[in-house]
């Protein structure tokens, strides 16, 4: 079942209140609290769960979105989160029936997973535009940390996201 | 019902193929030296920012709320008259110390300020990047303020960074401990010219220093003035490690920057003109600029 233009402009415009609001506190409200080194990667949580659970031919542009809103907070800009992003959800599409969802752990397992992957993609392209490749490791390890606090989160945060767009509505077996 | 399917997969390909072709052009194009940002972008940054701005407000109300529960909770019923009064008065004497503290930042930013022969802009940092591997600041000012791209940013104590993109009353400042940013240095006690460079550890390096040039611990590094963006003479940090053992044909040596960037709330935006271009509401240190010469500010 497809999501007409009607539910995907409500489903992304209430995700993406959601993510400014969690850009927000990411840059604004953990530095109150001296928390200077650890900012989640609400955007990527955000992708892949639009990757794992929207079928829709105008995924690519609702990632380009959200990507776009995100690069607001970063200088990272929205190129490079975009291409990881449609990358990832292409890879998806073949394996969309190997994922399981069925419990909070796979869950964790599955979005850690691709995680890992977009930080690796990710961390490429930064190192191929740095013309540095010495600090790969370093980069990515900088993701880490956050990477597993927010694969411990998706459950949650995906149940929010289900609500947005209406998902348990269209697809059956799908808890968390 | 397997044509609409196969319909729909070849939008889908279709789409991905021009999102992926556009990402790849825009990550092409893309600088992170400086950026025009869009105007949507400048939209979702006029709104958020107030926000991210109004948190640190927010915080100092929690911390008073809190120091007041705090001390309540403790008080007995026979003085809790008594004990609410001091409560309040204590809570006047923090709200006094932390305007006192800011003054004092200010004057002391205003004095540093004087010393350097440019128009300068106060803002007060309210977010930083939410992305890890970058090291960006957002400060209150912007465009309507009189800053430009590239202008640089300093503080009493030193070199903050430039200006990365702005929008009308917002900007995004590339701190030097960010590895896009890259200063042309000098140490102050032999000359000797080098380039500092963020890394990915957020760290500070003195690079292209040759093996034979003299170099010690604690020694003062500023900028040389050389490039574009930055005037001479602003301290970057001290020397904190000197490493001459590897092979190549220069040393390897760290900074300690002399900003305290997890400190960091307000800094002094340089911008070209003179003192009277700007609104008074917007220049609160821009009055009695002297205008020494580059050497003299070094010394």
């Amino acid at each position: 079942m497809k999501y007409s233009i009607q539910e995907i402009s409500l489903g992304l415009l209430k995700t993406i209140l959601l993510l400014l609001v969690l850009e927000i506190v990411t840059t604004a409200v953990l530095p109150m609290f001296d928390i200077t080194s650890f900012k989640p990667n609400f955007n990527i949580l955000i992708v892949l769960f639009l990757a794992f659970k929207l079928n829709t031919p105008l995924l690519a542009f609702i990632i380009l979105i959200v990507q776009y809103v995100h690069s607001a907070f970063s200088i990272e800009g929205w190129a490079m989160g975009t291409f990881t992003g449609v990358f990832i959800s292409v890879l998806v599409q073949y394996i969309k029936d190997q994922l399981n969802f069925s419990s909070a752990a796979s869950t964790i397992i599955v979005v850690q997973i691709f995680q890992l992957i977009w930080i690796v993609i990710g961390t490429v392209m930064l190192c191929f535009k740095m013309e540095d490749f010495s600090s790969f490791l370093t980069l990515m390890w900088h993701h880490v940390p956050e990477s597993i606090f927010l694969s411990i989160l998706s459950p949650f945060f995906f149940r929010l996201l289900d609500g947005f767009w209406h998902v348990n509505r269209r697809s059956s077996g799908v808890a968390y | 019902m397997q044509n609409l399917n196969i319909e729909s997969s070849r939008w889908t390909t279709f789409n991905n193929f021009i999102v992926i072709a556009v990402s790849l052009y825009g990550f092409a194009v893309q600088s992170y030296r400086e950026e025009e940002i869009s105007f949507f972008q400048k939209v979702i940054i006029e709104l958020t920012a107030p926000l991210q701005s109004g948190t640190s407000s927010v915080q100092v109300s929690v911390t008073d709320a809190f120091d007041h529960y705090v001390k309540i909770v403790n008080t007995s019923r026979e003085n809790a008259l008594l004990k609410k009064k001091i409560s309040s008065l204590n809570s006047t004497i923090f709200d006094l110390k932390e305007v006192q503290q800011e003054n004092e930042r200010l004057k002391q930013l205003l004095e540093f300020g004087e010393v350097i022969p440019k128009k300068k802009v106060l803002a007060q940092v309210i977010s930083m990047d939410s992305a890890n591997e970058f090291k960006v600041l957002r400060i209150n000012k912007g465009e309507a303020h009189g800053l430009k791209l590239m202008s640089p940013v300093i503080t009493m104590t030193g070199l903050v960074g430039y200006v990365y993109r702005l929008s009308a009353n917002y900007s995004d400042i590339l701190t030097i401990l960010d590895q896009n940013n890259r200063v042309d240095a000098i140490v102050t006690r032999t000359r000797t010219h080098g380039i500092v460079e963020g890394d990915a550890k957020h760290e500070l390096k003195f690079k292209y220093v040759a093996r034979t040039d003299d170099v010690e611990l604690e020694d003062i590094v500023i900028t040389a003035g050389l490039g574009e963006i930055y005037p001479k003479g602003i301290k970057i940090g001290t020397i904190s490690s000197i490493d001459k053992k590897n092979s190549g044909i220069t040393q390897k040596i760290s900074i300690e920057p002399s900003v305290d960037f997890h400190k960091l709330e307000e800094v002094l935006v340089l911008i070209e003109g003179e003192a009277g271009d700007v609104a008074k509401k917007d220049l609160p240190l821009g009055d009695g600029i002297s205008e020494k010469s580059s050497e003299e500010e070094i010394k």
